[in-house]
């Protein structure tokens, strides 16, 4: 098995270390893995994303044209990715930022208020990229949220550890994204 | 980024990162580099690690100072090193000949980005001629390694200092944008390598001993006619004792797919959709770029069909393979100019078309 994933949104809203997550939870399950960020001649308030790809055997290539699950935390990466994703696969759109349409019926979407929830449940719009993987875990069923918990560890640094049980609550209140009301 | 030195353990770890934290383990006492995307995180990460560990980090004020003092540190016979990307390499080749011509075991982590001129800064293996064949002047060669994987970073940023030392001369590690900025899963195992003893040549004071002197001058006509035969001797006992190569499937193979470097990952992939769709297809991945395991080729030829390269250049490792091959099959190529490698499903295409 072998399964891609696409991570986008403004620059500064978490993506690649969302990414980073996301792929050191794989990593923690013994899955092959590789994270590529999109690197390049960015601007300011331009799209940034990662590619994760996810895989039993060998990664097959770190860079593909399309992925299973894209995630787009603003417009710009939803007019940029919905192209991108396979037949069947799934866009999670974070409707703070972005219109809720759906212009591709051969495709599943989960329209939520990311950026909103984070705010009203957490305090601080910095925890969208995070609670973005909750859902991700929820939806896709390819990674526990034990194993995002365990990735959370490694990735942020020790200085800020007091961060962690904060992100941790991120990722249980995406979990629950389809039992909240927003 | 704070990393744990040596550990068993899985981490996920870009490339750059990998490759200074390997160098750092292998023993590297001096680096000298100037910042150029897309290595720069090995300068980084060197400018805190090298001063937590008491060793020399500088921060150059240009690529030609840095290869410099490579070149003076590494000719006290300490692990020395330096990395950049490609135009910027471009600025040491003056200095790789003479650390060719000195024989000091200068390594250089070469992260390959768009040419030719100041190009761009997404991946390429539009340097291997570069490196393999260098811009320096005169006859001289550089040991070349190249990973595939991050991993593979690793192990091979070990072995460059190894071979260096072992055969005094300059030794690049050719890795391109891609792998310097991925991350993949990593395990850092002790430098696996015996110490080399460079006590018979290396300028350590020359303390109740006569005087030593590393040139590369050599006036008379007769002296630097002895000198190159026995550097080339050096060469070829290199290319007998270090070659390396990666095979898969080949015993059967009708075609032969020649890659090095990222690229040779989706190679593998497009190797396999190709047998299951029923042609006897193997790979080859050089691992060692100098020396070149021509002999392989060579001697695959014989069975094989139709060689077909795949690099992310205009074609410049396939040259070698037609050299080594010597028309006695096709050598084919399939190549982008510039980027992350082509598509697996495209190199199936254009295999099939070629075939």
């Amino acid at each position: 098995m072998e399964k891609d994933f696409i991570l986008a949104g403004f620059g500064g809203q978490g993506v690649l270390l969302a990414g980073e997550v996301l792929a050191n939870g794989f990593m923690i399950d013994n899955k092959n893995v590789t994270w590529y960020p999109s690197y390049g001649a960015e601007m300011r308030g331009g799209t940034v994303n990662c590619s994760v790809v996810m895989a039993d055997e060998d990664v097959s290539a770190v860079l593909k044209s399309s992925a299973d699950f894209i995630i787009v935390l603003n417009q710009a990466s939803f007019d940029k990715f919905v192209s991108m994703v396979k037949k069947g696969g799934t866009i999670i759109v974070n409707t703070s930022l972005a219109i809720e349409k759906r212009i591709r019926d051969d495709i599943n979407y989960v329209f939520y208020p990311i950026t909103k929830m984070a705010e009203e449940k957490l305090q601080s719009i910095k925890m969208a990229n995070i609670l973005s993987l909750g859902i991700l875990s929820k939806v896709s069923g390819l990674i526990s949220l034990e194993s995002l918990e365990k990735a959370l560890e490694n990735v942020i640094p020790i200085h800020r550890r007091n961060l962690i049980p904060k992100n941790i609550e991120a990722l249980k209140l995406g979990y629950e994204y389809d039992l909240l009301k927003v | 980024m704070a990393t744990e030195c040596l550990t068993d353990k899985k981490v996920l770890m870009k490339g750059n990162y990998a490759i200074a934290n390997a160098a750092v383990l292998a023993g590297c006492q001096c680096y000298f580099g100037y910042p150029i995307t897309p290595q720069s995180e090995i300068g980084e990460f060197m400018s805190g690690k090298m001063q937590e560990l008491g060793r020399a980090y500088v921060s150059a004020e240009s690529e030609l100072a840095a290869i410099n003092m490579t070149i003076g540190a590494a000719s006290t016979g300490v692990k020395a090193m330096s990395s950049s990307s490609s135009c910027a390499v471009a600025l040491m080749q003056e200095a790789l000949s003479y650390a060719a011509s000195d024989q000091l075991p200068v390594v250089l982590v070469s992260v390959m980005r768009g040419g030719p001129g100041l190009g761009n800064i997404y991946p390429s293996q539009g340097d291997y001629f570069q490196a393999t064949k260098g811009g320096g002047n005169g006859d001289y060669k550089l040991i070349v390694l190249a990973p595939s994987t991050v991993q593979e970073c690793v192990d091979l940023t070990y072995k460059a200092f190894y071979l260096a030392h072992k055969y005094k001369n300059p030794t690049v590690l050719l890795a391109d944008g891609l792998l310097g900025q991925m991350m993949e899963p990593v395990t850092f195992k002790p430098y696996p390598y015996e110490e080399i003893d460079n006590s018979s040549w290396a300028l350590t004071g020359a303390k109740a001993r006569d005087g030593r002197i590393i040139r590369s001058y050599a006036p008379l006509a007769d002296d630097q006619c002895v000198y190159l035969e026995q550097l080339f001797n050096k060469y070829r006992q290199i290319e007998e004792n270090e070659t390396e190569w990666e095979e898969r499937d080949t015993a059967d193979a009708d075609v032969v797919l020649v890659s090095f470097g990222s690229t040779s990952r989706n190679v593998n992939t497009a190797a396999k959709i190709l047998r299951q769709k029923g042609v006897k297809v193997g790979t080859l991945r050089p691992i060692t770029l100098f020396p070149f395991p021509s002999k392989r080729l060579q001697e695959l030829s014989k069975t094989v069909k139709k060689f077909v390269v795949v690099e992310v250049n205009m074609g410049q490792m396939v040259n070698d393979v037609r050299l080594a091959v010597n028309g006695r099959v096709p050598v084919e190529l399939v190549h982008k100019p510039v980027g992350t490698p082509p598509a697996p499903d495209v190199i199936v295409k254009k295999v099939e078309e070629l075939i």
